[in-house]
């Protein structure tokens, strides 16, 4: 199936250099329908009012981490099929562990490039 | 017993001794075993004097070398001085460089968000905004002289903690988990690992069963017992 590119993308992060910098390469990337929360709870508040077709996330926010988020999402049944990828620096083993147990799509660690997140979009929402 | 009795009571015995035969052998013995235990005895509460006053010397001199420690340690330069001025320095570098990387962002964006049909103009209007770039990125030469006098602090305060430590023979208490150590701990907030990702994209690209991924099978498997 194509991939919607029209479908809104929320990108979570507390520094807006972060969100400024994904939104770019989003646009370069054809998503131009994208919105931003500075940390998971305004994330979980705006998913909650218009259905995302990508959440990008950080990891490591307040009051509410990418990872309770992700959490959250997957415990939610309206949610819950949200594709979710985690943007971090949070590089461990265990981190990455965690968030596929806790069931996220992809996963890519910071400092990334455009390629990168291009090839783990279309591996999570498919070629486009 | 108070001392008035006390002397009523010798007065009372050296009146009793007067009235007995002093050559009576067996008051020679008692006389005898009395003065061997007042010897004894003044040789024991000298020996605590001396034992107790020994003591009370170390611990004045103990509390004399830690108030000498405890100066050359400086903490209220530490305090008022050192590291609020760190922490100014820390500030003017999380300022200095978002500045920085919105000038050079502003810029990246206006060239490629600018009209290229007309070939000089926009040539002019992108060697411009280089320029700007190249500008905005001084901020590295003046964050990296801040970052060098905050590690210069850093330095100077682990110095004389530690030699206040071997000095005066400290060790590390056990210390309590916070509420903010067992959120750390809780949510996994480990931070950037020094020296780049701990786990390489590619590595994590096979945890997610992508092609060019350097583990196997056998290796993932071991993560996830």
């Amino acid at each position: 199936m194509a991939v919607d590119m029209n479908a809104p993308v929320l990108v979570v992060d507390d520094y807006q250099t972060m969100i400024r910098i994904i939104r770019n390469l989003l646009k370069q990337l054809g998503f131009e329908n994208v919105d931003d929360a500075a940390d998971g709870r305004e994330a979980l508040a705006k998913m909650k009012t218009k259905k995302y077709g990508l959440v990008i996330s950080d990891w490591n926010m307040e009051p509410m981490t990418g990872y309770e988020l992700l959490r959250e999402v997957r415990a939610d049944e309206q949610l819950k099929p949200t594709p979710f990828i985690m943007v971090t620096a949070e590089s461990k083993t265990e981190n990455v562990i965690a968030a596929k147990k806790a069931g996220v799509n992809n996963y890519i660690v910071k400092p990334f490039n455009a390629q990168t997140l291009k090839a783990k979009i279309a591996s999570v929402l498919g070629d486009f | 017993m108070p001392a008035p009795e006390v002397a009523s009571r010798v007065r009372e015995t050296l009146s009793a001794i007067k009235g007995v035969d002093l050559k009576d052998p067996r008051l020679g013995e008692v006389l005898n075993l009395a003065s061997q235990m007042s010897d004894a005895m003044q040789a024991f509460f000298g020996g605590l004097d001396r034992t107790l006053y020994g003591e009370l010397r170390y611990i004045s001199a103990y509390i004399a070398r830690t108030r000498t420690e405890i100066a050359a340690l400086r903490p209220n330069d530490i305090k008022d001085g050192r590291i609020p001025t760190a922490g100014a320095e820390l500030d003017a570098i999380v300022k200095h460089t978002a500045s920085a990387t919105h000038t050079i962002m502003e810029a990246a964006e206006a060239v490629m968000a600018a009209d290229p049909s007309d070939p000089n103009a926009y040539q002019a209007f992108v060697s411009d905004k280089m320029m700007e770039i190249f500008e905005a990125c001084s901020f590295q030469d003046i964050t990296g002289q801040r970052v060098r006098k905050v590690v210069d602090t850093l330095n100077h305060i682990e110095e004389r903690i530690h030699r206040f430590a071997e000095v005066m023979g400290v060790e590390d208490a056990e210390v309590q988990e916070t509420e903010e150590d067992k959120r750390r701990k809780d949510l996994i907030l480990n931070g950037p690992s020094l020296n780049g990702p701990e786990v390489a994209q590619d590595d994590i690209d096979a945890m997610f069963g992508e092609a060019g991924g350097a583990m196997d099978q056998d290796a993932l498997d071991a993560l996830f017992d």
